[in-house]
């Protein structure tokens, strides 16, 4: 509607894209092709960006250790724990909220959403003194119960503005054939909101997969997750960028797969928690 | 009390069809999260070190509060929090503001480019915080590499000099999460009303004209929300902070968190480290209050 741009200022529009996207790419793109060099290349002055002896040495190095395969094994447990006990509690949760008329139950949707912003430290340190109390450090139990208090909450917060959105009719025509508020539940409004349980699925994959903190705290030799054997590629007697970086793309998979594949539902998730109240 | 508390519940539960659907994970959330937080406010009266070989718990009122207010060490990394949340909340708003404008035409490669534009805030937070320190490396880094091209002294690196580290570490939370902004303010966009815009091109208003006095005030609540989101956001730093300089040096990046996770995890010093915990966990609660209030304020 407005005059077509100058050349100049698509000149200028052209390159500002481009240094925004070199700036949020590159790191990734480093990370990519360390993981493909040797060692002595990851350290090369000056830096070779796109032409450098290219290697698997990496990758088979990390995959020939049998511990790669519990970090991911744990990782995936952990995740997968979380994910489950999130929506089951979180979902029925989210729909009570946006169907009930109670100002109690209403509102308790800003209780989950304060309970989403506390800072994980202030709640970490209790939750480990009690943890060691019952002796359960170093069990996924742990990790996954307290995953779940922060990713439960979302799907809670998530759900909710969802479930809000879908049309109430179907399950009035429901009751009214006798249906109880459950089953008008499970068999009306869940198949609906498929989109939306999806996008609160991918959200309680991406934190409990990326999660460092408790699981720095909570775990046990045999319980690590990858993050934490990111870290143990260190510690060993050589430091092996190569090898970081090789589980470093272990630790990214999901994030990836879901920024570039599963976007709609990502982004549905990250507009939810911030714009609708 | 308790008899009290049932009986309110078995009202609720007969009274509201929907209840029992909240109930579960309300219990959940009251045994695995407001139980540690009331142990934690107890523990937090106390002395007690796990590295302590008989464990003693000895009640010190107080105390441990008085310390926190008296500790240096917790001035210099509450400060270096607000250094860090204003720092990294300011140029994260105007560079997502900027990108959404950026990337707002629906055209393929836009949407595409948007789609990459996700990765960095979908990565764990640890990732992020090694891919940069190995870039920051003075060593073998690229960015010391190419700062000692453009003739500038570089010294122990940018993370290892006390002038750079703090901006070397919040250019990081800017990488990771600008994106974030970006998608909130698109959002914004895209449910602005289309009337003015009309009105003003017939009056005559030039595009940038439009932005200043149309765009910029429609999107203020976008803002504040915005504002307010990673604000709260930005006091959880961590994982960044323990993967690249781990506070230091010195103490120049040890944010409050970082201070706590020392006092608690590594010194086991856990009744002044619940105290420390508890004095944050007010100051983000009241933070998060006034985000919720402007929320629920905007949808009136």
């Amino acid at each position: 509607m407005y005059k077509k741009r100058s050349i100049l200022e698509k000149t200028i529009l052209i390159i500002l894209s481009l240094l925004a996207i070199a700036f949020f790419l590159i790191p990734i793109y480093w990370l990519l092709t360390t993981s493909l060099k040797f060692g002595r290349d990851s350290f090369a002055i000056p830096p070779t960006w796109l032409f450098f002896d290219a290697t698997l040495k990496n990758f088979t190095g990390v995959l020939a250790q049998s511990k790669t395969f519990m970090y991911i094994k744990n990782s995936i447990i952990i995740t997968s724990g979380t994910t489950f006990l999130s929506l089951i509690l979180g979902v029925p949760a989210g729909y009570a909220i946006a169907r009930s008329k109670f100002r109690f139950v209403k509102n308790s949707a800003y209780f989950f959403l304060l309970l989403l912003m506390l800072p994980p430290v202030a709640m970490l340190i209790p939750f480990y003194l009690i943890m060691r109390d019952l002796s359960l450090i170093g069990t996924y139990m742990s990790l996954i119960l307290l995953n779940t208090v922060f990713d439960a909450a979302f799907v809670v917060w998530m759900m909710r503005s969802y479930f809000a959105d879908v049309p109430l009719e179907m399950e009035e025509a429901a009751l009214v054939d006798g249906a109880s508020h459950f089953s008008a539940f499970i068999k009306v409004a869940l198949p609906l909101s498929v989109p939306g349980i999806i996008a609160s699925a991918l959200y309680t994959i991406i934190y409990s997969w990326n999660d460092f903190l408790f699981a720095l705290m909570l775990t046990s030799p045999t319980t690590k997750t990858i993050p934490l054997g990111i870290l143990a590629s260190f510690s060993s007697v050589e430091i092996s960028w190569g090898k970081m970086a090789v589980m470093s793309i272990f630790a990214i998979i999901p994030a990836v797969l879901i920024s570039l594949f599963l976007n709609r539902y990502f982004v549905q998730g990250l507009t939810a928690g911030a714009t609708k109240g | 009390m308790i008899q009290t508390f049932t009986q309110t519940i078995i009202k609720k539960f007969k009274a509201d069809p929907f209840f029992w659907l909240l109930f579960p994970l309300l219990l959940y959330i009251v045994v695995i999260a407001i139980y540690p937080l009331f142990f934690s406010f107890r523990i937090s009266l106390f002395d007690y070190r796990l590295t302590d070989p008989n464990q003693t718990q000895t009640f010190v009122g107080l105390e441990n509060y008085i310390r926190a207010f008296k500790d240096p060490t917790v001035l210099i990394s509450l400060e270096n929090t607000l250094i860090y949340v204003a720092g990294t909340v300011t140029v994260e708003l105007l560079l997502g503001l900027g990108l959404a404008l950026l990337f707002s035409p629906e055209t393929k490669l836009a949407q595409f480019v948007r789609s990459f534009l996700l990765i960095p805030m979908a990565l764990p937070p640890l990732v992020v915080g090694l891919i940069w320190k190995s870039l920051y490396n003075a060593d073998f880094g690229v960015i010391p590499y190419y700062l000692k091209q453009l003739g500038l002294d570089v010294g122990r690196g940018p993370l290892g000099e006390l002038s750079t580290a703090m901006p070397a570490v919040m250019l990081i939370d800017v990488w990771q999460w600008t994106p974030l902004l970006m998608i909130i303010f698109l959002a914004g966009l895209k449910s602005l009303p289309q009337e003015p815009y009309e009105a003003a091109y017939v009056d005559g208003s030039s595009r940038w004209q439009s932005f200043i006095y149309l765009t910029l005030p429609l999107m203020k609540p976008t803002f504040l929300i915005a504002f307010l989101l990673r604000t709260v956001q930005s006091f959880k730093v961590f994982d960044t902070i323990y993967a690249t300089t781990a506070g230091g040096p010195g103490q120049v990046t040890t944010v409050l968190n970082y201070h706590i996770y020392t006092v608690g995890l590594t010194f086991f010093d856990m009744g002044y480290a619940s105290a420390l915990a508890n004095i944050l966990l007010v100051m983000v609660t009241v933070l998060s209050i006034v985000y919720i209030l402007v929320m629920t304020r905007r949808q009136l």
